[in-house]
């Protein structure tokens, strides 16, 4: 199915550079917990996301389970497997691709949390759980588009799955609990209303992308796209060789990030900032740790420097610093960047 | 296999531990409330519970449970197969001698809260659905948990909860740290991390077991027992549940202290746990506890009229102060004086820091919840309940056809089916979802006398509204009609950011174009995108009534009634709000409001009470 559009290429979109770093760091990393785009119309959001499920790394997966459930995280397996596993059956496993499941805005409930199985209840008289899209988010990129327009009761739905990493669903006379990890991506103009602040504490790093303004570069988004347009297939071979670096890169940097600790100076750092801001809850001080591990992980480092730190910190602070009423929300980067910097020079 | 984080391991929060661990002591602590902002620990804390008992486990109701699955519903594979109508028992009595865990409570519909809260005071309820008549009895603990800043609870919903606690706003860097440390070390190796505190929680568990067995031994002394009632009467309690709260969990506090006296120290703490919540309404801690050195500065340039307050030893009130502002304005005319500037983005601020006081928020907490959920006429919104269908049956609800059918299967032909459908059997779906309020200020922006005072008391209201609209789902507009023209300035938005933008400037002057403003304010709520959805619309008209520019060439006060006569009572609520002041009073906003069918303020009498607030009465009072 995915086979048969060709997406834009990754590494063919032009600029936008912490979006990307957002979602790769993401990929590598998923506890960080997901990236939230913020833009203007045109600014390649959707094509950003859509385009990064061709560089997402395989993993293993139970064969035949509909929830795929991840073989290397016996915490979240759904219940059959964690079953056949209590048995001692040998697991059947298959190489997965992680995927991006899209949740549209006019999705019912039903199909987001699962229901009832109609076709099983009928033929047979039997209660059965037909899951839904967080069903099949499991593991995945769980991605909506205008996300601050989804309806109100879906969100909270999200919401819950998202705190636990678990969907219940006890609704139609049906009582179910399934795995449902996933990353939440969205993206969302912010000309058309906010998002709810409960929402949006989720989403552990938030860009916000603006058009290029540089006129060469402008161009050369142009001049690529009509190119894309024109031949797809000629254009995506064409970017093979990048395409196959950032999967490298991938690849890698899991490799690191699975063995890479944060010290004391990295957390005393992030925890510094978070005070000066007066951020609310412990999710920005934990979400900033790892996402400056991500992109020393992604650089090919073992080391955290400052600039990690100064790029973690702009992506994951400022959607929570709980600001009054109507005040711009402009978080001081220089004096973070000052912290950041008088903290690691000591070392 | 038990991934929770292990309780033992939690990083100060102590108030919010001492509650559940009396919870676990005290079966008869049955309700537990926990508040905090985001990212606080809230739902770990709770989940955590589950590392402490042996036979107790956390089971959570998800934020959409349908009442079959909360009540119990028929048990349809037995109606199937015998034609025997058996319960199948939902989760309340599942969670029998269990702890049912709640996340976000202020979100979940008020008929499920209501259920939850009266079954486990109570210990029984009563299923009266699809034929089956049962007095369920249940005994468990209910914790929920919930962020403030989202919705709020009425007042005797919080009055059911035994306890309620704010978790810690943790400002120790120290603190912090450890935190960040222990989460991350729990999930790269939980297993480790859980066996390094088992001794701990080994520990913990056996005091809980002793405190249980001491606890009916434990007696609080006659004099501390006048102390907790007198307590509850300074602080104006109403009811005897907190009374009875306070004893039971001084009691458990001594048991887990092992102690068979409760002593003033168990009160002090078990009042603190046990009352707070029920002292008129609860207060809310202002959303900044520890203020760096940016904010204070940004306080002081948006809020300079409370340092000009300061200085000012015997304190005008606000709105006095405005008006011999704006007498000297007047006297400027027009032309905008630079003080302009200073009550235009004080004055909103200051009814905005209004709002966190506790009679603001009475009148607002009472009607809230309920006004903002209704029952959906389409196949949109939150499946709440079934009912007989209507005309149209487009929305099945499948799992009550099938239960009404099932008891019927022994002696219906099958063709093949396990399950055959009658026409009588057909369920519908109830939908719920929740609205908001559009509420559009409409303000005469004409030359008028009055017009600075006037546009600080709407520029105000309209952030506070806002403000307080991302609870309400409300959307607020503005429109001003001057000159011979009506202009939308704010389409009717959620987005404060964008709102306050638009009303840094506003411009004024020129004759009052009354009716024309009436009438595109109507036509932009009744038609166009703001029709369809279904939200509640009202329309806040400030002005003095003075119309002097018709729409035609009739006279304008006649024409003025006509076109009011002929909008009211037509799908929009208007509220008026008189501006007229000083001598001669002409009343013609009283006719107007009469004539409109709307509500009738005067904008002197509201003074330091904020527009806002009575708007908000007005729209959100039942009809």
């Amino acid at each position: 199915m995915k086979e048969d559009i060709l997406v834009y290429p990754f590494s063919a979109i032009v600029g936008q550079q912490d979006m990307k770093d957002a979602l790769l760091a993401n990929i590598i990393y998923p506890s960080i917990g997901g990236v939230l785009i913020r833009g203007e119309k045109g600014t390649a959001k959707s094509t950003t996301v859509r385009a990064a499920a061709d560089l997402l790394p395989e993993r293993n997966v139970m064969k035949g389970c509909i929830f795929r459930c991840d073989i290397d995280d016996p915490r979240n397996l759904c219940e059959s497997c964690r079953e056949k596993i209590a048995t001692g059956e040998k697991p059947v496993l298959e190489y997965s691709r992680m995927r991006v499941v899209e949740l549209p805005l006019c999705a019912t409930e039903d199909r987001v949390a699962g229901t009832l199985d109609i076709e099983q209840a009928i033929t047979r008289g039997i209660k059965k759980f037909e899951p839904g899209v967080l069903a099949m988010a499991n593991g995945n990129i769980l991605y909506v588009d205008e996300v601050n327009l989804l309806d109100d009761h879906i969100v909270d739905l999200l919401l819950d799955a998202a705190a636990m990493g678990v969907n219940f669903v006890e609704r139609e006379g049906i009582s179910y609990a399934h795995p449902a990890r996933f990353l939440l991506v969205g993206t969302m103009n912010p000309e058309e209303g906010d998002l709810r602040p409960q929402l949006l504490d989720r989403f552990g790093l938030v860009v916000d992308v603006k058009g290029e303004k540089d006129n060469q570069e402008r161009s050369e988004i142009v001049k690529r796209r009509l190119e894309f347009e024109r031949d797809p297939v000629a254009f995506c071979t064409s970017f093979q060789a990048e395409q196959q670096a950032i999967r490298d890169q991938i690849i890698k940097a899991k490799q690191i990030i699975a063995e890479l600790r944060p010290d004391d100076l990295l957390i005393n750092t992030a925890v510094k900032i978070s005070l000066s801001l007066g951020v609310d809850g412990h999710r920005s001080d934990i979400t900033l740790v790892k996402a400056a591990l991500a992109f020393a992980a992604l650089d090919g480092r073992k080391e955290v420097n400052s600039s990690d730190v100064i790029k973690a910190a702009g992506l994951s602070l400022p959607h929570r610093m709980r600001r009054r009423p109507f005040e711009e929300s402009t978080m001081d980067i220089t004096s973070v960047r000052g912290i950041i910097e008088s903290c690691y020079q000591g070392s | 296999m038990n991934y929770q984080f292990p309780f033992t391991r939690i990083t100060g929060q102590e108030h919010a531990k001492k509650a559940l661990l009396c919870a676990l002591v005290c079966d008869e602590i049955r309700n537990i409330l926990i508040l905090g902002d985001p990212g606080t620990a809230k739902s770990t804390l709770v989940r955590s519970v589950e590392s402490l008992t042996n036979e107790k486990k956390v089971i959570t109701i998800p934020q959409n449970i349908t009442y079959d699955r909360l009540l119990g519903m028929i048990d349809l594979e037995k109606a199937i197969t015998s034609g025997s109508i058996q319960v199948h028992y939902g989760i309340l009595k599942e969670g029998n001698n269990q702890i049912l865990y709640a996340d976000d409570i202020n979100l979940m519909d008020e008929g499920v809260i209501q259920c939850i809260l009266t079954t486990s005071e109570t210990g029984q309820y009563l299923l009266e659905r699809e034929g089956l008549s049962q007095l369920v009895s249940t005994r468990f603990t209910f914790i929920a948990s919930m962020d403030p800043s989202e919705g709020k609870l009425s007042s005797g919903q919080l009055d059911r909860f035994d306890l309620c606690i704010r978790t810690d706003h943790i400002t120790d860097s120290e603190m912090r740290s450890e935190i960040v440390r222990k989460s991350l070390n729990f999930e790269t190796s939980p297993d480790a991390f859980i066996l390094e505190c088992e001794k701990e929680t080994e520990t913990l568990k056996r005091s809980i077991l002793k405190a249980k067995e001491r606890l009916p031994y434990v007696s609080i002394p006659d004099g501390h027992a006048d102390l907790i009632s007198s307590l509850c009467v300074e602080l104006g309690i109403e009811g005897y549940r907190g009374d009875i709260a306070v004893a039971r969990t001084a009691k458990a506090l001594a048991a887990l202290d092992q102690r068979d006296d409760v002593m003033f120290d168990d009160i002090k703490l078990a009042a603190l746990l046990a009352l707070e919540h029920r002292r008129g309404e609860y207060k809310e801690r202002p959303p900044h506890p520890p203020k760096s050195e940016k904010e204070e500065s940004s306080e002081q340039d948006l809020g300079k009229n409370r340092s000009k307050e300061q200085k000012n030893p015997d304190a005008i009130p606000e709105y006095q102060q405005g008006e011999k502002e704006q007498k000297k304005q007047e006297q400027n005319h027009i032309s905008i004086p630079p003080q302009e500037r200073f009550f235009d983005i004080g004055s909103p601020f200051e009814v905005i820091r209004y709002l966190d006081e506790n009679t603001w928020q009475e009148t607002q907490k009472q009607k809230s919840g309920r006004r903002s959920r209704v029952i959906s006429s389409d196949s949109s919104g939150h499946y709440r309940s079934f009912r007989f269908p209507g005309r149209y049956r487009n929305d099945i609800a499948i799992d009550a056809t099938i239960r009404a059918a099932a008891p019927h299967q022994q002696i219906r032909s099958s063709n093949g089916l396990a399950i055959s459908v009658k026409k009588s059997d057909i369920r519908e779906k109830v939908r719920e979802k929740k609205i908001g309020h559009t509420i559009l200020f409409l303000v005469d922006a004409s030359g008028s006398m009055g017009v600075q005072k006037r546009m600080i008391a709407v520029k105000g209201a309209i952030l506070s509204l806002l403000n307080d609209s991302y609870q309400k789902r409300d959307r607020v507009g503005l429109m001003i009609f001057r000159g011979d023209s009506a202009d939308l300035l704010l389409p009717p938005t959620r987005s404060p950011d964008i709102a306050a933008n638009l009303l840094k400037s506003i411009p004024t002057g020129g004759k009052t174009p009354l009716a024309k403003g009436i009438t595109e304010g109507y036509l932009l709520l009744t038609r166009g995108k703001f029709a369809a959805s279904g939200e509640n619309k009202s329309i806040v008209l400030l002005t003095d009534g003075r119309g002097n520019v018709p729409l035609t060439k009739n006279s304008t006060r006649e024409e003025l009634r006509d076109v009011a006569r002929k909008i009211a009572g037509r799908g929009v609520r208007f509220v008026v709000v008189d501006t007229e002041c000083g001598f001669p009073r002409l009343g013609r906003a009283l006719i107007l409001a009469r004539d409109l069918d709307g509500s009738y303020f005067r904008l002197e009498d509201l003074s330091i009470h904020g527009l806002a607030a009575c708007v908000n009465d007005v729209l959100y009072s039942y009809r």
